[in-house]
């Protein structure tokens, strides 16, 4: 499992490095709002050219007031009023487009996960145990809000950075081919300066992921470790070990950043609007000197070239936000892409709660065998106890039942249909199960309790509750029942554990998983929690995940499973009796029970530690 | 803002200094030369080509001066984000390594963790990206507007009036999107922990039928998250953004038009109105990117103020003679000792002394103040009043290490380093040779953990330990304790319960830990209790009763009562057939 973990990291990393956009996918993803994306991206356009006429206007009374003599007063006007109304149409088409961008993304965001959440809700449960809930989170809540970028913003900044230079291009190249060649002379090279740039950082930039993951997970142990470290004395070594690993990131950074340094300095150099000017300014010279060009006509190459290159400057700078937008997005897809369990052809509902295990084999990783041919029978109303060391596969076979899993080869039938071929909702209505892990969910305990059964009543919760010992707790809460978990309701381990125990009585499944490890998770209410689980499992059939063997001695049938077999099979008296692995682990079992610490004065082993 | 990063930038302040000081200069340098277009447009239109050449190498001159400044700029930016990156990760090290222990639970490790990683990532970008955009956004239209005087002063007069107009939209802006994002901030956070949620909880959502039909707390959160970030569209683009874009809008609009008027009542020249509506064309764009930055500017200003909030914890005080004192026999002792975390007070009164080489007994109901005893004495907090004495000294007149070198301590929380097992146990004493750590790895039984990898006492154990069990993390961190060899041991026997499959091993280790030494315990189990040498029975954090097992249960008080009820779980059967037994 941790393997598995180790492994989605390192496909994460290598998703990062070679980021190319699946934009095919992307473009289905946003099928709902694409329309309102084609139509903000027509005003933005709108908008662009709009942005230009002010230049023109100027550059138009320029040419009223030195030239042309007559009826001058009105016409400037005019075009001052057109260059006024054409400034607000501009701003009215950023604000429209953004708008419609904008409340496009927060639809888009809120479907998107809600595409993710529905899909997590049927992928198989092993899904979950190899990842972490910050992972999950990640996903559903950052990755998606980092598709912002995308969704509102590049969309604009492309139609601005296309719209603006073209329509510019083409009004100046109406007025003068050989100055407009000189406009594009340093966007041209400002493009090619990036390019380069971006050939030269994309080698160096492969080890970043590599060192930021470095730094990230040296900075959390020595955050998590501190105590642990502070405790031993040894505080300064993990502070250089972490010292250390900055050293090497900043090393390895400036390495990237100083290689290209000269080159981007270069870039922003030549696309300057400061450059444009020089530029502009010295062919204009030189070709009115020439008498090729009549002065006047360089105020429009004045004004709108050295505009020209601000649109794609935007560009490359929200070129990081882009392509973060864009590996968040190759996250998501390949999130919904996640294979889900699939739902039975044939749904059948079982005849009865017999639950038969035939030859199941089972491997986490598809290559070590977890479970490996089990056979096992549980008869209704009986209890089975599954005993092992740990690694043996008991807790695998109890979370198939459940389907946290499916079995690779073999099946497991309910009441003689497949499991696979049982419609979820149906199956949970016959298997509940508790485990270790408590969930409550921050809502209100009487909500909690009421998880399988919506509609119950009060009186039936507290019901649940009093038979789960946790009633009496529940009451003394602010708000008795209506307490919210988190908030005013804190519970202690073997609290919550009951909270659970009422959830499991209340939805009433005839099968019971149980690790029986939750009986003695809390030392604190022990026999509190015991009551609640003696409440439960009474008149069900019962599959035990035992740890403490005395626990389970009135089992009727006790299973011991190693390497993934089960290697004996039979009641306690029956086992002991055959002397074999259960009979070792009893009596291992046995002589644990009876240690206490003890304070020895005088020789002992450990005294050769000190010398 | 920038003042809290010289202050943080410590003896490397002077590199952002003059990064400031390179980056106004090149502002400025921009603004001139924007200036110098009136002119040169002038001598362009007037056909005066002598001029216009001066001109123009003139403008030539500043973009080669611009080109050079602008390199070193981006080379001082590079340096002073590195030294910047240096002393936030130094400061926040140091200052972390020094906080009470008690001061890390997990949310803050959590939150800290990020600020170390991310946040400082953030901060860093500051002067490579941002500073330069904001300097350009004021200063260029500054010294644009005062050369303008120069040429011309009535549309100068205009720029200047708009000038503290823009200037308050841009403030205003900031704040309403600040108020906004506060309020987004925490919907956010709300999802967060239901997506959380709803993956820790998948296995029961699942199973009582909640997925199917959608999970509807997550999906209100969903909702109402839209709404959040709606209003913040509202609010913080509609209202804010739009009301900054609309003044500088309005400025530029302002002067075209009182250009106009004056042009076309002739009382300014039309070359030097045409040049000087180029110059007024340069004035909008600086600001809109300006405005762009906030965004990124908020992100610094938040991670910076996360690090403040760290910064002014306090560290636990040193006395200036500490660790002078002479160190006595390994007793523990209380003298009314009364500790609180907040203001609400959790011990009241304590008085006990656990003598050298004996086993004290901490029992009583959760929440009693067990668990908070055992960490005074490791001084995870300093105490309200009273006093914690180890080997005979106040715990606040020695120093960390002397108090360490006293103490051994297996708590709940186990960590281990990523590493191998070796390194994990040799962490306690790492001058510890080959065989001091061979017998602590055999009686902690971790050598038998270490039989069945493949890489025995070298596996890498993973981040936090992840590689190995709960149980074998904890035989790791006993290997660990028995290694240091301290005087006094500190046990939370809950954590012996944590694994009830490796329980017997994990025994064992205990009984290799705490042979010969002062222990305090604890206790869960009734055997330990049974023998401990004084049992010490709190409830609400009070001692009600104390003495040997014997006294206390002749006592029939509270203690009687609580051994009763464990004795009785302790026969706790699962099963059909022993119902029917019964």
């Amino acid at each position: 499992m941790n393997s598995a973990k180790i492994n989605i990291e390192k496909e994460n990393s290598m998703a990062k490095a070679n980021a190319i956009p699946n934009f095919r996918g992307l473009w289905l993803l946003l099928k709902p709002i694409r329309w309102r994306l084609i139509l903000a991206f027509f005003i933005a356009a709108i908008g662009a050219t709009a942005s230009i006429v002010p230049f023109i206007a100027i550059a138009e009374i320029a040419q009223m007031l030195l030239v042309s003599e007559v009826n001058t007063e009105g016409n400037i006007w005019i075009w001052g009023w057109i260059a006024a109304g054409a400034l607000l149409l501009r701003l009215v088409c950023v604000f429209v487009a953004g708008a419609i961008t904008h409340f496009a993304d927060t639809s888009f965001q809120l479907l998107v996960r809600r595409r993710i959440a529905a899909h997590l809700g049927r992928v198989r449960l092993g899904w979950f145990t190899a990842r972490t809930s910050g992972s999950i989170k990640k996903s559903v809540s950052d990755d998606v809000m980092h598709m912002h970028h995308l969704v509102a913003h590049t969309g604009l900044e492309i139609v601005d950075g296309v719209v603006v230079p073209v329509v510019t291009l083409v009004y100046l190249f109406s007025i003068d081919w050989a100055m407009s060649l000189f406009v594009m002379l340093p966007l041209l090279a400002g493009i090619g300066l990036y390019a380069v740039q971006i050939a030269k950082i994309r080698p160096k930039m492969a080890d970043t992921p590599t060192a930021m993951s470095e730094i990230n997970g040296t900075a959390i142990e020595f955050v998590q470790g501190i105590s642990v470290v502070k405790t031993f004395g040894q505080a300064g070594r993990a502070y250089r070990k972490f010292l250390d690993a900055t050293q090497r990131f900043m090393a390895l950074m400036s390495g990237v950043m100083g290689g290209t340094l000269r080159s981007a300095a270069l870039a922003e150099v030549v696309l300057a609007p400061l450059a444009s000017l020089v530029i502009i300014t010295a062919a204009g010279a030189v070709l009115s000197g020439m008498g090729q060009l009549d002065p006047v006509a360089v105020i429009p190459f004045v004004l709108l070239g050295v505009g020209v290159t601000s649109p794609l400057m935007a560009l490359f700078f929200s070129a990081t936000a882009t392509s973060q937008a864009a590996e968040a997005s190759e996250r998501v897809l390949a999130l919904l892409d996640t294979k889900t369990l699939p739902e039975p052809k044939t749904p059948s509902v079982p005849a009865n709660e017999t639950i038969v295990l035939e030859n199941v084999r089972f491997s986490y990783d598809g290559q070590h065998a977890a479970l490996d041919g089990v056979d096992l029978w549980l008869e209704p109303g009986t209890t089975t106890a599954l005993v092992g060391r740990s690694g043996s596969g008991k807790t695998t076979i109890a979370k198939l039942i459940p389907r946290f899993w499916d079995p690779d080869e073999g099946k497991i039938t309910l009441g003689g249909v497949d499991l696979r071929d049982i419609p979820t909702s149906e199956l949970y209505r016959h298997v509940s199960f508790v485990f270790q892990d408590i969930q409550l969910l921050s809502t209100s305990v009487a909500e909690n309790i009421r998880l399988a059964r919506p509609e119950a009543t009060i009186a039936e919760v507290e019901q649940a509750a009093r038979a789960a010992q946790i009633h009496d707790r529940i009451l003394e809460l602010p708000r008795g029942y209506d307490s919210v978990i988190g908030e005013d309701a804190l519970f202690s381990g073997g609290e919550a554990q009951r909270i659970s125990i009422a959830r499991a009585l209340l939805a009433d499944a005839p099968i019971l998983v149980l690790d029986e490890a939750t009986a003695f998770a809390d030392p604190e209410s022990e026999a509190l929690i015991q009551d609640a689980l003696s409440a439960l499992a009474a008149g069900r059939t019962l599959l035990v995940i035992a740890h403490r063997l005395s626990t389970i001695q009135g089992a009727d049938q006790i299973a011991v499973v190693d390497r993934g077999r089960i290697v004996e099979r039979g009641t306690h008296g029956h086992l002991l009796a055959q002397g074999g692995l259960y009979a070792q682990l009893w009596w291992k079992h046995e002589c644990s029970m009876s240690w206490h610490p003890e304070v020895h004065h005088g020789l002992d082993s450990t005294k050769e530690v000190k010398s | 803002m920038i003042r809290r990063l010289l202050r943080v930038m410590g003896d490397d302040a002077p590199v952002l200094r003059r990064l400031i000081t390179l980056t106004v200069v090149c502002a400025i340098l921009q603004g001139v030369a924007f200036s110098l277009l009136v002119p040169l447009v002038q001598a362009l239109l007037e056909g005066d080509f002598q001029q216009l050449w001066l001109w123009i190498g003139v403008e030539a001159a500043i973009l080669a001066g611009f080109g050079i400044l602008n390199y070193r700029t981006k080379m001082l930016g590079l340096t002073s984000s590195m030294a910047l990156t240096a002393h936030l990760w130094q400061r926040l090290g140091d200052h972390i390594s020094k906080l009470p222990l008690g001061w890390f639970n997990a949310e803050k490790v959590g939150s800290v963790s990020r600020l170390t990683s991310s946040g400082v990532f953030s901060v860093t970008g500051f002067p490579t990206q941002m500073l330069g955009t904001l300097v350009n956004a004021f200063v260029t239209p500054a010294v644009v507007i005062v050369l303008m005087f120069l040429f011309e002063w009535r549309l100068a007069l205009v720029a200047l009036i708009a000038a503290p107009i823009v200037w308050g939209a841009y403030r205003g802006t900031v704040a309403i999107v600040d108020y906004v994002d506060l309020r987004t901030h925490s919907a956010n956070t709300r999802t967060a922990n239901r997506i959380i949620e709803f993956a820790q909880t998948q296995p029961i959502l699942r199973a009582f039928g909640r997925v199917s039909k959608g999970y509807k707390l997550l999906d209100e959160a969903l909702v109402a998250q839209r709404k959040a970030d709606n209003s913040m569209i509202t609010w913080g683009g509609a209202i804010g953004d739009g009301m900054f874009r609309l003044t500088v809008q309005g400025a530029f609009t302002a002067i075209l038009l009182s250009g106009i008027a004056l042009g076309v009542g002739s009382s300014i020249g039309a070359t030097e109105l045409i040049a000087l509506l180029i110059l007024a064309t340069r004035f909008v764009q600086p600001l809109m990117d300006g405005a762009a930055a906030g965004g990124g500017v908020r992100t610094v200003r938040n991670n910076l103020n996360r690090m403040d909030h760290i910064f002014h914890t306090k560290p636990l005080s040193e006395t200036a003679d500490a660790g002078q004192a002479t160190l006595g026999d390994p007793a523990v002792s209380f003298e009314a000792v009364r500790f609180g975390y907040d203001k609400r007070e959790i011990l009241h009164d304590i008085t006990f002394t656990a003598q050298a080489r004996t086993m004290t007994a901490l029992v009583g109901p959760s929440g009693a103040g067990k668990t908070t005893i055992t960490r005074l004495v490791a001084r995870f907090w300093d105490i309200s009043s009273g006093v914690v004495k180890v080997a005979g000294v106040d715990v606040r007149d020695m120093t960390a290490e002397q108090l360490m070198s006293q103490l051994s301590f297996v708590f709940q929380d186990v960590y281990l380093f990523s590493g191998t097992i070796r390194e994990n146990v040799l962490m306690a004493r790492p001058d510890a040779t080959e065989e001091e750590l061979k017998n602590a790895i055999r009686l902690a039984r971790v050598d038998e953990i270490a039989n069945r990898l493949a890489h025995g006492l070298d596996t890498q154990v993973g981040e936090g330990g992840s590689a190995l069990s709960g149980g074998e993390r904890q035989r790791v961190s006993i290997a660990r304790a028995i290694l240091k060899d301290a005087p006094i041991v500190l046990l939370d026997e809950a954590t012996a319960a944590l694994d009830a499959e490796n329980e017997a091993l994990v025994q064992e280790a205990l009984h290799a830990l705490t042979t010969d030494r002062t222990l305090i315990v604890v206790a869960h189990r009734l055997q330990t209790i049974a023998a401990a040498d004084q049992i010490i029975f709190l409830e609400q954090g009070n001692i009600v009763e104390w003495g040997t097992h014997q006294k206390l249960i002749k006592a029939d008080g509270r203690y009687a009562d609580f051994w009763r009820e464990r004795s009785r779980s302790l026969g706790w059967r699962l099963g059909s057939r022993a119902k029917i037994q019964e």
